[in-house]
């Protein structure tokens, strides 16, 4: 703390005081005393920061860019900031992205990077696959979920079981069926590596590698993954129109599946349970292996819509590999069980037309202006 | 008027800076308090592996693994309480570093201790933690977020499960299934701490693994060998080994 004082004197403030010099002298108390100020408040910030967030020590003064995440208009904001303690920076985000695509985050000898089952042009999700595969060519227990607009999210994983984002990796990073490594053995790797000690100290001040700045870097990257720029969003900000039947379809969706799937995100970040028969080989019950409570049996996420017609399959076992079997499903498919969701217990009663439209309609909620985007790719 | 303007960011400066150390140390002499805890079975010094125990109910059990978190440790002097500096301890009986700790403490008489057992809700859902709270150390749960706040585990022949391996992991921070555990100590008869400037005094305390089987709850190793998820047996393990700390001795 004291050389970035220090600096920060050498640098800014010694050529600033003496610029007013050239001054009058009443205007040259007057621009000191301002500058005074804004050292105080700028020297407190630092200071109180320094408090928050152990991981970050700027000890040669040399801060990273730090960048502005940006709410879509007319979005919620989201409900808790995933950047607050963790100050999203473009070399953090930089850093990040090197660890998504790593595969040195799974045991030595099986390949698997966070990319390999959360593929861009899928919306980070694994494309055509119910289950992905892990270590050993073993299969994960449930259908990866797409990742984007995760900083609107309260909590992840099919069954809501992780709380922040920072600490959603440990879970495939040590799961034996995923990328079956120690949280050891990648640090080890990672410190062994020429190129990561520079990004670390670029993204978090010094070159040290710890869990925490792991997971935080890892947190830059896929929290900036923003969708929010398909057809449906441009129809919206009045850049484009619904063909006939994509504007009939979201008629159809705006009756029939916003109460779960809420605009603008398309999902309301609830769990429950959506009528489907139990699958007799995982016996997968959900939400009530987070909270044991029976009342929440059978209770999955809400997945978003968003990207829906890339990242199929469907559901959280991947069962249903097309929308048509998907909107099927809410037709005539509901198994009636104590826990069903209220709002499923009367079928969606919409004619084959309106199927075909609601399908076009889903159609325009692809982002590939995420999907396609350079900065999230490899 | 230069001049007392050019010491305002030097008075703001110092106001900050004092601000933290008074954190750290509230009155103006200091000495230090080292808090170490020794673990043991019915009193006798906890042996990893090699000693077999048995419990009340007659099960014979050795330990492989004691570990749990300490935090808001602060003790009374007078009516005021006196706090450390927020900090999380793990005590973790295979590591003989990870057994004590210490901070600095105002001088004067103290008549007892607190603490939390374990990890408080806000660092549960805080995302990525350092220090004693990286998951490096293996006390998060990956698919459940949360703390295990204590961890015992061991072998016994009660423990009809693969390699007789028991094992209690006990957390859960939310609701009816919180397990956090605040315990006050009282120190033994005629005892009191008296911290004196730059001088370490100790407290040693005691955990009794032997507690945490009985009272309030009866917990059989033959009926429940595992415990790995918060929800109500981790609440009755909690419940008892909330009972299992006492104040051995005050070294001033």
């Amino acid at each position: 703390m004291a050389i970035t004082k220090a600096i920060l004197v050498r640098r800014f403030l010694a050529p600033l005081w003496s610029s007013c010099k050239g001054t009058s002298v009443a205007l040259g108390v007057r621009l000191r005393i301002i500058i005074l100020l804004c050292v105080c408040t700028s020297l407190a910030a630092l200071f109180i920061g320094a408090a928050d967030n152990a991981a970050i020590n700027f000890a040669d003064g040399k801060l990273p860019d730090y960048i502005e995440f940006k709410i879509p208009p007319g979005w919620p904001k989201p409900a808790k900031d995933i950047f607050a303690k963790n100050k999203l920076s473009e070399q953090g985000f930089q850093l990040g992205k090197k660890l998504f695509y790593d595969t040195r985050l799974s045991k030595d000898g099986s390949n698997i990077a966070c990319a390999n089952c959360h593929q861009q042009f899928a919306a980070f999700a694994t494309y055509d696959h119910d289950f992905s595969h892990g270590q050993n060519d073993q299969h994960t227990t449930r259908n990866a979920p797409a990742l984007f607009n995760l900083a609107w999210m309260t909590n992840y994983h099919w069954d809501g079981g992780i709380n922040h984002i920072e600490v959603q990796p440990l879970s495939p990073l040590t799961s034996p069926t995923e990328m079956a490594e120690t949280l050891e053995n990648v640090l080890a790797k990672l410190k062994k590596d020429s190129s990561y000690p520079t990004m670390f100290k670029a993204a978090f001040g010094t070159d040290e590698i710890n869990s925490q700045r792991m997971l935080k870097a890892l947190a830059q990257f896929t929290g900036s993954i923003v969708s929010a720029n398909s057809k449906y969003d441009k129809v919206l900000r009045g850049e484009a129109k619904f063909t006939y039947s994509e504007e009939n379809g979201y008629a159809v969706f705006k009756a029939n599946c916003a109460a779960c799937h809420k605009e603008p995100l398309f999902t309301d970040n609830s769990l429950r349970n959506n009528g489907l028969p139990i699958n007799e080989y995982l016996k997968d019950y959900g939400r009530m292996k987070i909270t044991g409570k029976p009342e929440d049996s059978l209770k999955f996420k809400v997945p978003s819509l968003r990207n829906v017609a890339v990242s199929f399959p469907y559901m959280h076992d991947g069962r249903f590999y097309s929308l048509g079997a998907v909107i099927e499903h809410y037709r005539n498919g509901i198994s009636p069980q104590p826990t069903l969701d209220s709002l499923l217990t009367k079928k969606i009663d919409i004619s084959n037309a309106q199927k075909s439209e609601l399908i076009y309609f889903l159609n325009t909620l692809t982002d590939t202006s995420m999907t396609k985007n350079p900065r999230f790719a490899k | 008027m230069k001049s007392f303007f050019l010491l305002i960011p030097f008075a703001l400066l110092s106001f900050f800076n004092k601000q933290s150390s008074q954190k750290i140390t509230a009155p103006q002499t200091t000495g230090t308090l080292k808090i170490t805890f020794v673990n043991t079975v019915k009193g006798k010094p906890l042996e990893l592996n090699t000693v077999k125990y048995t419990n009340p109910f007659g099960e014979e059990y050795s330990i492989s693994k004691f570990k749990y978190y300490i935090s808001q440790v602060s003790l009374l002097r007078g009516k005021a309480v006196f706090f450390e500096p927020e900090n999380f301890h793990l005590i973790d009986e295979s590591n003989a570093d990870a057994l004590h700790f210490s901070f600095a403490l105002g001088a004067g008489n103290y008549s007892s201790l607190n603490f939390l057992l374990g990890v408080d809700s806000l660092h549960n859902v805080s995302g990525a933690q350092t220090g004693a709270l990286d998951p490096l150390n293996d006390m998060f749960w990956t698919w459940n977020s949360g703390y295990v706040m204590a961890k015992i585990e061991g072998h016994s022949p009660q423990a009809k499960v693969v390699n007789n391996k028991f094992e209690f992991h006990i957390g859960g921070f939310m609701g009816e299934n919180n397990v956090l555990k605040n315990i006050t100590l009282s120190f033994p008869d005629g005892k009191s701490l008296n911290i004196q400037e730059g001088k370490t005094s100790e407290i040693i305390i005691e955990a009794d693994i032997d507690k945490c089987w009985q009272q309030p709850n009866d917990i059989k190793i033959a009926e429940h060998p595992v415990c790995s998820a918060p929800g109500p047996l981790a609440k009755k393990i909690a419940d008892n080994y909330s009972k299992m700390f006492t104040v051995k001795d005050i070294l001033n």
